[in-house]
């Protein structure tokens, strides 16, 4: 499918070093990756990342977010998935990937049987149109995915913020 | 065109050409907010709007160093204070200077309260104000035009009608002309501002009325004059008016 | 200055999937930008948010600089018996918040 898109934009100016290490060492268990001058990782990359090389499927996943959105500041996703969530088959994770921001890496969602349902929403910060990504991880090991495009509009009245 | 048509179609293209398309009837952004943002705008347990509110609800009981707390003179804000909004801004009897709730507010702080101004943007101010907006949720807007605020009134219209900066617009052509038209991502309102202060994604936080004005300014490479200056009081006094009995809808959610 | 709303069902049967909404006040910034010095402003946001009910945790959240401001998450889980909900963030830097709120079963 296409859709209009922005030009990458090549960030050269990311964030030091020092930023990076001091996110790692408050505990994320997120990757937390340097972007780059010139990043040439793609969205698969990003996954295979995850998921430690194993291919995910297409299938069971419904990732939900709008074709267009006015504002990149808040953009709200919404992700369900099939899974009979027991102790024997349910979901670990979920984890959300924006192939074209700083941090591509935006947030890792955890369940457990507890919850009943595999059915998360959160709001996210996209900083141009870019395709969105849920990779999701099951108990039995398996990986599955559901990537959707957004097209990021700018506000006509921008005063710096 | 046969001639009899003539006439009226230069009359349009006039009309159009000046700006002064037909208005219609000034509506509230509320309108112009897409359905999801609509959805989240509505829904307390969505709007982050309301964090300011709740800061303004324990503001308004604290009792500050040199006097009462708001409580104290007004009692139950709920009973004394609502519909209060729906008449702001308004001419200070005592001083004769123009008001809005945030002058209000400043006023009662350094002269009743003893108290140094909170200042424009600071959290409390936008909490304060934002709590006390709220509490006219649903009514109708009635500002006072006549007597001492028809200079101010005829400032504002006459600002609101004015071509400014180096885009050479006013405010008129596109919240009178172009309503309901996309500029960039936006669709253009009547700038009606019922709603402030406002949570705007574009700063992710709470932000007052002047400093959308400002923003507006930004837009059209204007001059951005100061928070709580004449010029943007004027102007709100003007905006009020244009918004007569659409209802205060504050803390809304803007892009 | 932190603040959350919690959004619960007044009330849920034993073994019924509940929907648990929560809004948090926020700033999340990402830092990056020029700090007038020379240097850049560090980032700060909440970088995990953990949910403990019925003596497990039901719900986990790792955040990075792509979670928005005040953000909203929403999750499902059982109603097992009338208890509190804790409710625990963290913030870059080491600092902690915590609120409850209270699941009435049945």
């Amino acid at each position: 499918m296409s859709f209009p898109i922005s030009p990458r934009s090549r960030r050269s100016d990311g964030p030091s070093r020092r930023q990076v290490v001091a996110g790692a060492a408050s505990g994320l268990a997120l990757a937390a990756l340097a972007p780059v001058a010139a990043r040439a990782e793609t969205l698969v990359d990003f996954v295979r990342r995850v998921t430690d090389g194993v291919a995910p499927v297409e299938g069971g996943v419904k990732l939900e977010i709008p074709a267009l959105v006015e504002n990149g500041n808040s953009v709200d996703v919404h992700v369900a998935i099939e899974s009979p969530m027991t102790e024997a088959s349910y979901v670990r994770w979920i984890h959300l990937i924006a192939e074209k921001n700083p941090f591509p890496d935006m947030a890792r969602l955890h369940l457990s049987p507890r919850a009943g349902r595999a059915e998360v929403a959160t709001t996210l910060r996209l900083a141009q149109s870019q395709t969105v990504a849920a990779v999701v991880a099951h108990s039995d090991g398996r990986y599955a995915i559901a990537t959707a495009p957004v097209v990021v509009t700018l506000s006509a009245c921008i005063d710096g913020g | 065109m046969t001639g009899a048509l003539r006439l009226p179609a230069l009359l349009l293209a006039l009309l159009a050409l000046t700006g002064l398309a037909w208005a219609g009837d000034v509506v509230s952004g509320s309108t112009f907010l897409s359905p999801e943002l609509r959805r989240q705008q509505d829904d307390p347990s969505r709007n982050p709007a309301w964090f300011w509110v709740d800061q303004g609800t324990e503001l308004f009981v604290r009792k500050p160093a040199g006097g009462e707390a708001c409580l104290g003179c007004h009692g139950d804000p709920v009973a004394t204070l609502r519909g209060a909004a729906t008449r702001y801004p308004q001419v200070d009897a005592a001083s004769s200077k123009l008001l809005n709730l945030e002058g209000r507010i400043e006023q009662c702080r350094v002269e009743r309260q003893h108290e140094p101004a909170f200042g424009y943007e600071s959290p409390e101010l936008l909490a304060l104000t934002a709590y006390v907006a709220s509490l006219s949720r649903g009514l109708p807007m009635s500002v006072r035009t006549d007597g001492p605020a028809r200079p101010f009134y005829d400032a504002g219209k006459a600002f609101f009608e004015r071509r400014q900066g180096q885009l050479n617009l006013s405010c008129q052509q596109c919240h009178d002309g172009l309503v309901g038209q996309k500029l960039r991502g936006d669709t253009i309102s009547n700038g009606a501002g019922t709603g402030y202060p406002a949570y705007r994604l574009e700063w992710n936080t709470v932000g007052s009325l002047h400093r959308r004005l400002r923003a507006c300014a930004l837009g059209v490479r204007a001059t951005q004059f100061d928070y709580g200056s004449p010029e943007y009081l004027a102007l709100e006094l003007y905006l009020a008016a244009r918004a007569k009995g659409l209802p205060v809808e504050t803390p809304a959610l803007r892009r | 200055m932190f603040n959350a709303r919690i959004t619960l069902p007044p009330q849920a049967k034993p073994g019924e999937i509940v929907e648990i909404k929560v809004l948090v006040r926020h700033p999340m910034d990402r830092g990056g930008q020029s700090d007038g010095r020379g240097g850049t402003v560090p980032r700060k946001i909440l970088n995990r948010m953990t949910a403990t009910y019925a003596g497990a945790e039901i719900f986990r959240i790792d955040m990075n600089t792509g979670v928005a401001a005040n953000p909203f998450v929403s999750f499902m889980t059982r109603a097992i018996e009338t208890g509190d909900i804790l409710f625990e963030w963290r913030e870059d830097g080491g600092a902690t918040y915590t609120r409850t709120a209270r699941l009435t079963v049945a």
